[in-house]
């Protein structure tokens, strides 16, 4: 249980301040509304049941969303959804596609794309977190996730500029 | 940014919340934060029942007085007394406000028809701040709000009046309020008024974990936040019914207890009701003059 009434302050600060944002995230992945708000539920379920696990509190927020993302693959899992796919497959996926998309397909092509690289597109470019925050949300090492940050836009086929490389 | 993840990134932000976000956040905070608030609210309300069930069960004065009137019971209906309306493109309320009329007992009659009044008009208002706020965001979302009634069941001696809220934002939620008249003696009926003591609240809790359970092997498709439900770690599970859980009494005269979507089950499951068999709660009820 909670060791101090601080941590479980600030925790149901965090999630007041984030709810908005977590919904959309678990509705990123599950794609309707129920299933989204079960998600939301049973991440702050988590979340209070394993507060004391959190050892550094500034992370709180990637811990919190690490939750929501495992929660979402979880339910993923269990609903027998999720397509494995491997680097190969999708590399297959960036080849032979029309150069000009239609906002449908763009939109279509996010979707379809394997649920480890959507991650961090979603996280990096929707919830405008910085890498090595997405690397403590996804439990990756910095590296992993700017390769698959990478291979994901090439998917998309999103023309990256100078700059923007950077900021990845 | 690349202008496709402009366009990506606001469809993303254009995700709408549910109504209902709050709510499920704040009942999950609630669970784990305020055990001792908690308590002292359901001291409050018990308090409250035990005060009204004395009022009712335990005069023979205040039960006689009822006796005395006339047969009048077929008359007391439940009628639409008043709606509100809203038709705007994407913004959509329609709320029908019930009044139980004829009821002799008018102070009983004034307290329900002035209660649902006043949630309509509290539901109608909280509908147009909100849609005014989207407009003025000029987002475009969907905004639907639908409130009604049932009659679940009228008979001789009992009016179960069964009033829904549909909330729509996205997807929808429902909540279901109960009201039971005893007709003959025009009284209002509480779920602790039904029963000796409070021992029922253990009793139904324990046959609908049972229902549940049940359900669940015989329905791959049901799910409930039940103990021995798959994967329920680290959830909350459905421990106990409320003193006053909300109720009606079907035609054939058995207790049905229910509960708003979200509280007992995941989302799909919907609004869900369980009939409890009358066998099992005999022992504890103070007649069986309303549940058969």
């Amino acid at each position: 249980m909670l060791s101090n009434k601080k941590l479980e302050n600030s925790l149901v600060q965090c999630i007041t301040d984030h709810k908005e944002s977590i919904y959309r995230l678990a509705y990123s992945y599950v794609r309707n509304s129920e299933d989204a708000l079960d998600i939301v539920q049973e991440s702050i379920h988590k979340a209070f049941s394993s507060a004391a696990s959190l050892k550094n509190p500034d992370a709180m927020k990637s811990w919190f969303y690490r939750i929501v993302v495992n929660t979402s693959l979880d339910f993923l899992r269990k609903q027998k959804r999720i397509q494995l796919m491997d680097e190969e497959t999708l590399e297959s996926y960036s080849q032979g596609m029309p150069d000009v998309y239609q906002n449908i397909d763009l939109e279509k092509a996010l979707e379809e794309l394997p649920v480890k690289y959507r991650s961090v597109v979603v996280l990096r470019y929707f919830e405008d977190l910085k890498i090595e925050e997405i690397a403590e949300v996804l439990d990756e090492n910095i590296n992993t996730v700017k390769t698959r940050l990478y291979q994901a836009l090439r998917v998309l086929r999103v023309k990256l500029n100078d700059d923007s490389y950077v900021e990845v | 940014m690349d202008k496709n993840l402009e366009h990506l990134k606001n469809n993303y932000q254009e995700i709408p919340i549910p109504a209902e976000l709050d709510f499920v956040v704040k009942k999950a905070i609630r669970k784990h934060r305020t055990k001792r608030t908690n308590l002292r609210w359901i001291m409050g309300t018990a308090a409250a029942v035990i005060v009204f069930v004395s009022g009712v069960n335990s005069s023979p004065t205040f039960a006689n007085a009822f006796s005395d009137i006339p047969v009048l019971n077929n008359i007391v209906k439940v009628i639409t007394f008043r709606e509100y309306k809203v038709d705007e493109d994407t913004y959509n309320a329609d709320l029908k406000v019930p009044a139980v009329t004829n009821l002799e007992n008018k102070k009983l009659e004034e307290m329900l028809n002035k209660q649902y009044l006043e949630e309509n008009k509290q539901l109608y208002e909280d509908f147009k701040k909100d849609m005014e706020a989207m407009k003025q965001e000029g987002s475009g979302g969907h905004l639907g709000i639908d409130s009604g009634y049932e009659v679940k069941t009228d008979n001789e001696q009992i009016l179960s009046i069964g009033r829904y809220v549909v909330n729509t934002v996205g997807s929808s939620s429902t909540t279901i309020k109960y009201d039971t008249i005893d007709k003959k003696n025009q009284v209002l009926i509480t779920l602790p008024s039904l029963f000796k003591d409070d021992t029922y609240v253990t009793t139904i809790s324990q046959i609908i974990k049972e229902q549940m359970n049940a359900q669940m092997k015989s329905d791959p498709d049901k799910f409930y936040w039940v103990e021995g439900a798959p994967d329920m770690d680290s959830m909350e599970t459905f421990t106990t019914i409320q003193k006053d859980q909300s109720f009606y009494i079907n035609t054939e005269g058995k207790l049905v207890i229910s509960f708003d979507k979200y509280v007992v089950a995941p989302g799909y499951m919907g609004v869900v009701e369980f009939v409890i068999p009358t066998e099992k709660i005999a022992a504890d009820l103070v007649s069986s003059a309303y549940i058969k």
